[in-house]
Protein backbone atom coordinates (compact mmCIF):
# COMPACT_ATOMS: atom_id res chain seq x y z
CA UNK A 1 0.00 0.00 0.00
CA UNK A 2 1.29 3.07 -0.87
CA UNK A 3 2.37 5.56 1.92
CA UNK A 4 1.16 8.17 3.45
CA UNK A 5 1.57 10.53 6.84
CA UNK A 6 -1.88 10.22 9.73
CA UNK A 7 -2.02 13.39 11.08
CA UNK A 8 -4.85 13.59 14.31
CA UNK A 9 -5.66 16.74 15.19
CA UNK A 10 -7.64 17.51 18.51
CA UNK A 11 -9.42 20.78 17.62
CA UNK A 12 -11.06 22.18 13.88
CA UNK A 13 -8.44 24.76 14.11
CA UNK A 14 -5.28 22.22 14.21
CA UNK A 15 -7.03 20.50 11.64
CA UNK A 16 -7.35 23.57 9.37
CA UNK A 17 -3.52 24.49 9.66
CA UNK A 18 -2.74 20.80 9.01
CA UNK A 19 -4.59 21.19 6.13
CA UNK A 20 -3.41 24.64 5.30
CA UNK A 21 0.35 23.53 5.69
CA UNK A 22 -0.34 20.06 3.49
CA UNK A 23 -0.67 22.20 0.45
CA UNK A 24 -3.08 20.34 -1.51
CA UNK A 25 -1.38 17.37 -0.75
CA UNK A 26 -3.92 16.05 2.14
CA UNK A 27 -7.46 14.70 2.59
CA UNK A 28 -9.81 14.87 5.73
CA UNK A 29 -10.39 11.45 6.86
CA UNK A 30 -13.40 10.45 9.14
CA UNK A 31 -14.63 6.53 9.00
CA UNK A 32 -12.19 6.11 5.95
CA UNK A 33 -14.51 3.41 4.36
CA UNK A 34 -14.31 5.65 1.04
CA UNK A 35 -10.83 7.64 1.39
CA UNK A 36 -8.54 4.49 2.90
CA UNK A 37 -10.56 2.34 0.35
CA UNK A 38 -9.52 4.85 -2.57
CA UNK A 39 -6.31 5.46 -1.48
CA UNK A 40 -5.89 1.85 -1.53
CA UNK A 41 -7.65 1.38 -5.26
CA UNK A 42 -5.28 4.31 -6.15
CA UNK A 43 -7.96 6.50 -7.01
CA UNK A 44 -6.66 8.98 -4.50
CA UNK A 45 -3.47 10.25 -4.63
CA UNK A 46 -2.40 11.90 -1.40
CA UNK A 47 0.79 12.08 0.73
CA UNK A 48 -0.93 12.52 4.20
CA UNK A 49 -4.04 12.22 5.64
CA UNK A 50 -6.09 14.11 8.28
CA UNK A 51 -8.21 12.44 10.81
CA UNK A 52 -11.21 13.70 12.16
CA UNK A 53 -12.03 11.14 14.58
CA UNK A 54 -10.44 12.77 17.57
CA UNK A 55 -12.15 16.50 17.24
CA UNK A 56 -14.42 16.61 20.22
CA UNK A 57 -18.61 17.22 19.48
CA UNK A 58 -18.03 16.49 15.88
CA UNK A 59 -19.53 13.00 16.30
CA UNK A 60 -22.56 14.56 18.78
CA UNK A 61 -26.20 14.10 17.85
CA UNK A 62 -28.60 16.04 19.76
CA UNK A 63 -32.24 16.92 19.21
CA UNK A 64 -34.58 19.79 20.30
CA UNK A 65 -37.63 19.93 17.55
CA UNK A 66 -34.78 20.55 15.21
CA UNK A 67 -32.59 17.72 14.86
CA UNK A 68 -28.41 18.46 14.47
CA UNK A 69 -26.16 15.92 13.32
CA UNK A 70 -22.36 16.68 13.43
CA UNK A 71 -20.34 16.00 10.67
CA UNK A 72 -18.74 12.57 12.01
CA UNK A 73 -22.29 11.15 13.56
CA UNK A 74 -21.51 8.08 13.44
CA UNK A 75 -24.30 5.95 11.30
CA UNK A 76 -24.09 3.41 14.20
CA UNK A 77 -25.35 6.14 16.34
CA UNK A 78 -27.97 7.17 14.11
CA UNK A 79 -29.09 3.83 13.39
CA UNK A 80 -29.87 3.33 16.98
CA UNK A 81 -31.17 6.70 17.83
CA UNK A 82 -34.91 6.52 19.09
CA UNK A 83 -35.84 9.81 17.98
CA UNK A 84 -34.44 9.48 14.63
CA UNK A 85 -36.27 6.54 13.99
CA UNK A 86 -39.66 7.61 15.35
CA UNK A 87 -39.49 11.33 13.60
CA UNK A 88 -37.06 11.04 10.63
CA UNK A 89 -38.25 7.41 9.21
CA UNK A 90 -36.68 8.26 5.81
CA UNK A 91 -33.02 8.79 7.48
CA UNK A 92 -33.41 5.80 9.67
CA UNK A 93 -33.82 3.75 6.95
CA UNK A 94 -31.45 5.27 4.72
CA UNK A 95 -29.22 4.66 7.53
CA UNK A 96 -30.08 1.23 8.52
CA UNK A 97 -29.80 -0.19 4.50
CA UNK A 98 -26.59 1.70 4.06
CA UNK A 99 -23.54 -0.51 3.14
CA UNK A 100 -22.95 -3.42 6.32
CA UNK A 101 -22.77 -2.93 9.83
CA UNK A 102 -19.01 -2.72 10.24
CA UNK A 103 -19.13 -0.15 7.52
CA UNK A 104 -22.04 1.54 9.36
CA UNK A 105 -20.02 1.25 13.27
CA UNK A 106 -16.89 3.58 11.70
CA UNK A 107 -18.74 5.44 8.80
CA UNK A 108 -20.43 8.82 8.95
CA UNK A 109 -22.97 10.61 7.64
CA UNK A 110 -20.36 13.85 6.52
CA UNK A 111 -18.35 11.56 4.97
CA UNK A 112 -20.71 9.98 2.88
CA UNK A 113 -21.97 13.42 1.88
CA UNK A 114 -18.44 15.08 1.34
CA UNK A 115 -17.41 11.82 -0.69
CA UNK A 116 -20.36 12.93 -3.44
CA UNK A 117 -21.17 9.58 -4.57
CA UNK A 118 -24.28 10.28 -6.77
CA UNK A 119 -25.81 7.05 -5.14
CA UNK A 120 -24.83 8.37 -1.58
CA UNK A 121 -27.90 7.24 0.99
CA UNK A 122 -27.95 9.62 3.45
CA UNK A 123 -28.62 12.37 0.04
CA UNK A 124 -32.25 11.86 -0.43
CA UNK A 125 -33.42 11.71 3.05
CA UNK A 126 -31.84 14.93 3.82
CA UNK A 127 -32.83 16.89 0.58
CA UNK A 128 -36.81 15.73 1.58
CA UNK A 129 -35.99 16.64 4.61
CA UNK A 130 -34.60 20.72 3.79
CA UNK A 131 -31.43 19.51 5.67
CA UNK A 132 -28.73 22.66 6.32
CA UNK A 133 -25.13 21.95 6.19
CA UNK A 134 -22.83 23.66 8.06
CA UNK A 135 -19.35 24.44 6.58
CA UNK A 136 -16.72 25.76 8.85
CA UNK A 137 -13.25 27.05 7.72
CA UNK A 138 -10.60 29.12 9.42
CA UNK A 139 -11.79 32.25 8.19
CA UNK A 140 -15.59 31.53 9.96
CA UNK A 141 -18.88 29.42 9.34
CA UNK A 142 -21.35 29.06 6.66
CA UNK A 143 -24.47 26.93 6.12
CA UNK A 144 -25.53 26.05 2.96
CA UNK A 145 -28.95 24.35 1.63
CA UNK A 146 -28.25 20.73 1.33
CA UNK A 147 -29.90 21.16 -2.18
CA UNK A 148 -26.50 23.12 -3.31
CA UNK A 149 -24.45 21.23 -1.98
CA UNK A 150 -23.61 18.49 -4.57
CA UNK A 151 -21.93 20.05 -7.64
CA UNK A 152 -21.18 16.77 -9.75
CA UNK A 153 -19.89 13.35 -8.96
CA UNK A 154 -17.56 13.29 -6.25
CA UNK A 155 -18.09 17.59 -6.04
CA UNK A 156 -19.02 19.43 -3.33
CA UNK A 157 -19.69 23.58 -2.09
CA UNK A 158 -16.55 22.11 0.13
CA UNK A 159 -13.37 24.55 -0.07
CA UNK A 160 -10.24 23.14 1.28
CA UNK A 161 -9.64 23.63 4.04
CA UNK A 162 -13.20 23.63 5.54
CA UNK A 163 -15.05 20.67 7.30
CA UNK A 164 -18.32 19.91 7.25
CA UNK A 165 -18.98 20.24 11.07
CA UNK A 166 -23.12 19.75 11.04
CA UNK A 167 -26.27 18.94 9.41
CA UNK A 168 -29.18 19.96 10.73
CA UNK A 169 -32.59 19.24 9.93
CA UNK A 170 -36.06 21.22 10.68
CA UNK A 171 -38.15 20.37 13.28
CA UNK A 172 -41.04 17.68 11.78
CA UNK A 173 -44.57 19.27 11.69
CA UNK A 174 -47.93 17.75 12.34
CA UNK A 175 -48.75 15.46 9.87
CA UNK A 176 -45.37 14.55 8.46
CA UNK A 177 -44.18 11.37 7.03
CA UNK A 178 -41.13 10.17 4.98
CA UNK A 179 -39.89 7.55 4.02
CA UNK A 180 -36.51 5.69 2.22
CA UNK A 181 -36.19 3.05 -0.53
CA UNK A 182 -33.37 1.52 -2.28
CA UNK A 183 -32.65 -0.94 -4.93
CA UNK A 184 -29.80 -3.05 -5.34
CA UNK A 185 -28.56 -6.08 -6.65
CA UNK A 186 -27.71 -7.36 -2.98
CA UNK A 187 -28.62 -5.67 -0.13
CA UNK A 188 -24.78 -3.72 0.87
CA UNK A 189 -24.07 -2.65 -2.49
CA UNK A 190 -24.28 0.45 -3.62
CA UNK A 191 -27.95 1.62 -4.72
CA UNK A 192 -29.08 1.75 -8.62
CA UNK A 193 -31.29 3.50 -7.74
CA UNK A 194 -32.66 5.22 -4.20
CA UNK A 195 -35.38 7.56 -3.23
CA UNK A 196 -36.84 9.20 -0.39
CA UNK A 197 -40.35 11.07 -0.07
CA UNK A 198 -41.61 13.76 2.93
CA UNK A 199 -45.29 14.41 2.89
CA UNK A 200 -47.23 16.90 5.43
CA UNK A 201 -50.73 16.05 5.84
CA UNK A 202 -53.97 17.65 6.12
CA UNK A 203 -56.31 14.82 6.17
CA UNK A 204 -56.40 13.57 3.12
CA UNK A 205 -55.01 16.79 1.39
CA UNK A 206 -51.17 16.73 0.93
CA UNK A 207 -49.88 20.26 2.00
CA UNK A 208 -46.50 19.80 1.39
CA UNK A 209 -44.30 17.10 -1.02
CA UNK A 210 -40.48 16.80 -1.17
CA UNK A 211 -39.30 13.72 -3.45
CA UNK A 212 -35.80 12.73 -4.54
CA UNK A 213 -33.67 10.26 -5.92
CA UNK A 214 -29.98 9.36 -6.12
CA UNK A 215 -27.88 7.24 -8.53
CA UNK A 216 -29.90 8.45 -11.85
CA UNK A 217 -28.45 11.45 -12.37
CA UNK A 218 -24.55 13.89 -11.56
CA UNK A 219 -26.13 14.73 -8.43
CA UNK A 220 -28.72 13.49 -5.94
CA UNK A 221 -32.04 15.18 -7.24
CA UNK A 222 -34.84 16.55 -6.04
CA UNK A 223 -38.07 15.85 -8.44
CA UNK A 224 -39.79 18.90 -8.09
CA UNK A 225 -42.09 18.46 -11.07
CA UNK A 226 -43.71 15.33 -9.07
CA UNK A 227 -43.38 17.75 -6.04
CA UNK A 228 -45.82 19.97 -7.59
CA UNK A 229 -47.97 16.98 -8.79
CA UNK A 230 -48.82 16.22 -5.28
CA UNK A 231 -48.99 19.55 -3.21
CA UNK A 232 -52.61 20.74 -2.86
CA UNK A 233 -53.98 16.92 -3.77
CA UNK A 234 -55.16 13.81 -2.31
CA UNK A 235 -52.81 11.17 -2.67
CA UNK A 236 -54.88 8.40 -4.47
CA UNK A 237 -53.64 5.32 -6.79
CA UNK A 238 -54.08 7.60 -10.21
CA UNK A 239 -51.55 10.25 -8.93
CA UNK A 240 -49.11 7.95 -7.46
CA UNK A 241 -49.19 5.97 -11.43
CA UNK A 242 -48.75 10.52 -12.62
CA UNK A 243 -45.78 10.26 -10.03
CA UNK A 244 -44.08 7.16 -11.42
CA UNK A 245 -44.20 8.59 -14.89
CA UNK A 246 -43.22 11.91 -14.39
CA UNK A 247 -40.34 10.94 -12.06
CA UNK A 248 -39.01 8.82 -14.74
CA UNK A 249 -39.41 11.71 -17.13
CA UNK A 250 -37.15 13.82 -14.38
CA UNK A 251 -34.21 11.97 -13.90
CA UNK A 252 -31.46 11.27 -16.08
CA UNK A 253 -29.71 8.33 -15.42
CA UNK A 254 -26.29 6.15 -16.97
CA UNK A 255 -25.43 3.00 -17.65
CA UNK A 256 -22.74 1.69 -15.74
CA UNK A 257 -21.50 -1.37 -14.54
CA UNK A 258 -24.12 -1.56 -12.14
CA UNK A 259 -27.34 -1.34 -14.10
CA UNK A 260 -28.77 0.81 -17.41
CA UNK A 261 -30.01 3.81 -18.02
CA UNK A 262 -33.69 3.05 -19.27
CA UNK A 263 -33.58 0.65 -16.03
CA UNK A 264 -32.72 3.15 -13.88
CA UNK A 265 -35.28 5.34 -15.39
CA UNK A 266 -38.05 3.12 -14.64
CA UNK A 267 -37.23 2.31 -10.98
CA UNK A 268 -36.92 5.84 -10.56
CA UNK A 269 -40.49 6.24 -11.21
CA UNK A 270 -41.29 2.77 -9.37
CA UNK A 271 -39.65 3.72 -6.09
CA UNK A 272 -40.79 7.47 -5.97
CA UNK A 273 -44.43 6.21 -6.48
CA UNK A 274 -43.45 3.47 -3.75
CA UNK A 275 -41.99 5.76 -1.23
CA UNK A 276 -44.31 8.13 -1.45
CA UNK A 277 -47.10 6.16 -1.06
CA UNK A 278 -45.01 4.53 2.34
CA UNK A 279 -44.66 8.46 4.01
CA UNK A 280 -47.92 8.39 3.84
CA UNK A 281 -47.88 5.62 5.78
CA UNK A 282 -45.68 6.73 8.22
CA UNK A 283 -47.53 10.43 8.45
CA UNK A 284 -49.44 10.94 11.55
CA UNK A 285 -52.28 13.45 11.94
CA UNK B 1 5.98 8.85 9.89
CA UNK B 2 5.90 6.64 12.77
CA UNK B 3 4.33 6.33 15.87
CA UNK B 4 4.38 4.05 19.25
CA UNK B 5 0.64 2.85 19.86
CA UNK B 6 -0.38 1.46 23.09
CA UNK B 7 -3.63 -0.83 23.16
CA UNK B 8 -5.14 -3.49 24.49
CA UNK B 9 -5.17 -6.76 22.51
CA UNK B 10 -7.26 -9.96 23.49
CA UNK B 11 -7.07 -9.14 27.34
CA UNK B 12 -3.00 -7.85 27.73
CA UNK B 13 -1.31 -4.06 27.36
CA UNK B 14 0.74 -4.13 24.61
CA UNK B 15 2.57 -1.35 22.66
CA UNK B 16 4.25 -1.10 19.18
CA UNK B 17 5.87 1.60 16.97
CA UNK B 18 3.85 1.11 13.80
CA UNK B 19 4.28 3.05 10.60
CA UNK B 20 1.32 5.55 9.61
CA UNK B 21 0.26 3.92 6.28
CA UNK B 22 -0.81 0.66 8.20
CA UNK B 23 -3.44 -0.62 8.57
CA UNK B 24 -4.68 -2.21 11.75
CA UNK B 25 -4.89 -5.97 9.82
CA UNK B 26 -1.24 -5.73 9.10
CA UNK B 27 -0.29 -4.76 12.08
CA UNK B 28 -2.54 -7.93 13.96
CA UNK B 29 -0.71 -10.56 11.18
CA UNK B 30 2.71 -8.99 10.94
CA UNK B 31 3.48 -7.24 14.27
CA UNK B 32 1.86 -9.57 16.40
CA UNK B 33 1.96 -12.62 14.39
CA UNK B 34 -2.05 -13.25 15.20
CA UNK B 35 -2.51 -14.54 11.60
CA UNK B 36 -6.48 -15.85 12.25
CA UNK B 37 -7.57 -12.69 10.93
CA UNK B 38 -7.48 -12.88 7.14
CA UNK B 39 -7.92 -10.61 4.86
CA UNK B 40 -9.90 -11.48 2.10
CA UNK B 41 -11.13 -8.30 -0.37
CA UNK B 42 -9.38 -5.80 1.36
CA UNK B 43 -11.82 -3.04 0.42
CA UNK B 44 -13.90 -3.28 3.76
CA UNK B 45 -16.64 -5.33 1.38
CA UNK B 46 -16.40 -8.87 2.62
CA UNK B 47 -15.84 -8.76 6.71
CA UNK B 48 -12.99 -11.70 6.61
CA UNK B 49 -10.95 -9.09 8.42
CA UNK B 50 -13.82 -8.30 11.07
CA UNK B 51 -12.31 -7.80 14.70
CA UNK B 52 -13.86 -6.03 17.58
CA UNK B 53 -12.64 -2.42 18.38
CA UNK B 54 -13.93 -1.59 21.77
CA UNK B 55 -16.73 -4.75 21.77
CA UNK B 56 -17.67 -3.09 17.97
CA UNK B 57 -17.25 -4.98 14.86
CA UNK B 58 -14.67 -2.97 12.01
CA UNK B 59 -13.29 -4.28 8.89
CA UNK B 60 -9.35 -4.35 10.37
CA UNK B 61 -8.23 -3.93 6.82
CA UNK B 62 -9.82 -0.42 6.34
CA UNK B 63 -8.94 0.92 9.70
CA UNK B 64 -5.81 3.20 10.30
CA UNK B 65 -3.71 1.62 12.82
CA UNK B 66 -3.53 5.02 14.54
CA UNK B 67 -6.68 5.01 15.72
CA UNK B 68 -6.39 2.10 17.99
CA UNK B 69 -3.96 3.85 20.36
CA UNK B 70 -5.71 4.11 23.41
CA UNK B 71 -8.43 1.30 22.51
CA UNK B 72 -8.92 -2.28 23.47
CA UNK B 73 -8.92 -4.66 20.19
CA UNK B 74 -10.27 -8.25 20.16
CA UNK B 75 -9.37 -11.01 17.63
CA UNK B 76 -10.57 -14.63 17.01
CA UNK B 77 -7.89 -15.49 19.09
CA UNK B 78 -8.96 -13.41 22.17
CA UNK B 79 -12.06 -15.72 22.07
CA UNK B 80 -10.17 -19.11 23.31
CA UNK B 81 -11.07 -19.92 26.95
CA UNK B 82 -8.55 -21.40 29.49
CA UNK B 83 -7.04 -24.64 28.30
CA UNK B 84 -7.37 -24.05 24.55
CA UNK B 85 -11.52 -24.42 25.51
CA UNK B 86 -13.44 -23.28 21.99
CA UNK B 87 -15.77 -20.31 22.74
CA UNK B 88 -19.64 -21.41 22.56
CA UNK B 89 -19.73 -19.57 19.09
CA UNK B 90 -16.39 -21.40 18.03
CA UNK B 91 -17.94 -24.84 19.08
CA UNK B 92 -21.58 -23.73 17.68
CA UNK B 93 -19.57 -22.97 14.19
CA UNK B 94 -18.07 -26.53 13.98
CA UNK B 95 -20.76 -28.62 15.58
CA UNK B 96 -23.26 -27.54 13.22
CA UNK B 97 -21.20 -26.90 9.80
CA UNK B 98 -21.00 -23.31 10.13
CA UNK B 99 -17.09 -23.66 8.54
CA UNK B 100 -16.35 -25.13 5.43
CA UNK B 101 -13.27 -23.71 4.18
CA UNK B 102 -12.75 -21.92 6.65
CA UNK B 103 -11.80 -18.50 5.33
CA UNK B 104 -14.75 -16.29 6.57
CA UNK B 105 -14.88 -17.67 9.84
CA UNK B 106 -12.71 -15.66 11.83
CA UNK B 107 -14.45 -12.13 10.76
CA UNK B 108 -18.51 -14.50 11.23
CA UNK B 109 -17.46 -15.26 14.49
CA UNK B 110 -16.34 -12.02 15.37
CA UNK B 111 -19.23 -10.30 14.37
CA UNK B 112 -22.02 -13.00 15.96
CA UNK B 113 -20.07 -12.15 19.58
CA UNK B 114 -20.67 -8.60 18.94
CA UNK B 115 -24.43 -9.51 18.26
CA UNK B 116 -24.49 -11.62 21.31
CA UNK B 117 -23.13 -9.32 23.30
CA UNK B 118 -26.22 -6.96 22.66
CA UNK B 119 -29.15 -8.94 21.71
CA UNK B 120 -28.43 -12.12 23.41
CA UNK B 121 -31.30 -14.14 21.87
CA UNK B 122 -31.36 -12.54 18.40
CA UNK B 123 -33.92 -13.20 15.87
CA UNK B 124 -33.35 -14.77 12.57
CA UNK B 125 -33.24 -11.85 10.74
CA UNK B 126 -31.34 -10.26 13.49
CA UNK B 127 -28.45 -12.48 12.80
CA UNK B 128 -28.72 -12.03 9.59
CA UNK B 129 -28.61 -8.17 9.43
CA UNK B 130 -25.29 -8.50 11.67
CA UNK B 131 -23.80 -11.30 9.08
CA UNK B 132 -24.61 -8.39 6.24
CA UNK B 133 -20.88 -7.16 6.15
CA UNK B 134 -19.22 -11.18 6.00
CA UNK B 135 -19.56 -12.64 2.58
CA UNK B 136 -19.27 -16.71 2.87
CA UNK B 137 -18.55 -18.30 -0.76
CA UNK B 138 -18.79 -22.09 1.03
CA UNK B 139 -21.98 -22.38 3.20
CA UNK B 140 -25.08 -20.46 1.64
CA UNK B 141 -25.06 -19.07 5.32
CA UNK B 142 -28.12 -21.52 6.22
CA UNK B 143 -25.52 -23.61 8.87
CA UNK B 144 -24.18 -20.05 9.95
CA UNK B 145 -27.12 -19.14 11.07
CA UNK B 146 -28.31 -21.90 12.62
CA UNK B 147 -24.72 -21.86 14.40
CA UNK B 148 -25.76 -18.49 15.83
CA UNK B 149 -28.95 -19.33 17.08
CA UNK B 150 -27.65 -22.21 19.07
CA UNK B 151 -24.73 -20.36 20.41
CA UNK B 152 -26.80 -18.03 21.77
CA UNK B 153 -28.91 -20.72 23.39
CA UNK B 154 -25.87 -22.28 25.01
CA UNK B 155 -24.75 -19.44 26.25
CA UNK B 156 -28.16 -18.09 27.72
CA UNK B 157 -28.55 -21.93 29.49
CA UNK B 158 -24.51 -21.78 30.59
CA UNK B 159 -25.70 -18.27 32.48
CA UNK B 160 -28.51 -19.47 34.22
CA UNK B 161 -26.64 -22.30 35.82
Amino acid sequence: MKRFEYYQPRTLDEAFERMGNLKGAGKYVAGGTDVIVRLKQRALKVDALVSLRGIAGLGDIAHNGALSLGGCALFRDIERNEVIARDFPALHQAVSMLANPQVRNVATIGGNLCNAAPSADCAPPLLVMDAVITLEGPRGKRDVPIESFFKGPGATLVEAPEILTGITIPAITPGTGSAFLKMGRVSQDIAKVNAAALVVMDGEVCLKCRLSAGAVAPVPLRLKACEKLVEGRRIDHDLLEEVALTASREVSPITDVRSTDDYRRHIAGVLAKRALGDALKFSTF
Amino acid sequence: MKKVLSFVLNGHEVSAEIESHKMLLQVLREEFQLTGTKEGCGQGECGACTVLVDGIPVDSCIYPSFEVDGKSVTTIEGLLGEGNVLHPIQAAFVAHGGVQCGFCTPGMIMSSKALLDETPMPTVQEVRNALAGNLCRCTGYVQIVDSVLSAAEKIQAEIKQ
